[in-house]
């Protein structure tokens, strides 16, 4: 799987839990809770489908690292087995 | 914290628990010392309930809350309740809860701390007779041991009808919650 492909897995994960998310003018250096209306429950049900999605076990201490569009692509690429 | 982060490393992704489901679990247990507030006016009565079932407070997208209830929320384990949470939100989100669950709660509890709000004092649901409040997790000089430590504090707040219950009565409950959340291996 490539960066754009982990790209494009955040972002439809994203519209699913916030269906409001536009790809088209998030900002992917700011972070998600800044530019969505995001409480513990989504984020956690991100984390729930970014692990289903990618196969990707994600440590809660790691939770930090998917604040924003790119740290998530830059995390999950570098977790993701045998990926790009 | 540290108990909750254990916890979550031993727990699938998808079995983890949020910090508000032991807030939830920690005031329905609570209820057994204070039963009073566990209760709901019916005509000029109020009736205590024996079973807890605890309204949570749901923001919608698009502003508007409700409060449904989580079943039975004290005789359920923390897994079960946090499942029952999850589906309770999505479903809130969705226009998918059923009346039941918006007419049972038989006392809510409102967490207002991911807004920034450290105390949170809110306001009863007729027919309900009392509501809890939880603020934010913060930081606070704290004394142990007659060391000053850091440690991780919440204010937890009680809105109770006074023809039912009083202060003394309300005090006794909110030292159960603490009571109880620090030990939360035991909820």
């Amino acid at each position: 799987m490539t960066r754009e492909e982990i790209r494009a897995a955040v972002l439809r994960t994203l519209g699913e839990i916030a269906p409001e998310a536009d790809p088209a003018t998030l900002a992917p250096d700011v972070p998600f809770r800044d530019q969505l209306d995001l409480d513990s429950m989504d984020h956690l049900n991100f984390v729930i489908a970014l692990h289903a999605a990618l196969q990707v076990e994600i440590p809660e201490a790691d939770y930090p690292r998917l604040a924003t569009l790119d740290a998530c692509v830059d995390y999950l690429a570098a977790a993701a087995p045998g990926r790009h | 914290m540290i108990w909750l982060a254990e916890e979550n490393l031993r727990r699938p992704v998808p079995d983890r628990l949020l910090y508000g489901v032991l807030l939830i679990k920690a005031v329905a247990l609570a209820l057994r010392d204070v039963p009073e507030l566990n209760a709901v006016w019916r005509g000029s009565e109020p009736v205590r309930s024996e079973a807890v079932h605890v309204g949570v407070a749901i923001s919608l997208r698009g502003g508007g809350l409700v409060a449904p209830a989580l079943h039975d929320t004290a005789g359920t384990s923390l897994g079960d309740l946090m499942r029952g949470f999850r589906d309770l939100v999505q479903r809130a989100r969705s226009g998918g809860l059923r009346s039941s669950e918006l007419s049972d709660p038989t006392i809510t509890v409102t967490s207002l701390g991911e807004q920034g709000v450290e105390s949170a004092f809110g306001i009863i649901f007729p027919p309900q007779v009392a509501i809890v409040g939880f603020g934010k997790i913060v930081e606070r000089p704290w004394v142990v041991d007659g060391q000053v430590v850091a440690r991780p504090v919440v204010t937890a707040t009680l809105s109770a009808d006074h023809r039912v219950s009083d202060g003394h009565r309300g005090g006794l409950f909110l030292a159960a919650v603490d009571r109880l959340l620090q030990e939360p291996g035991r909820l």
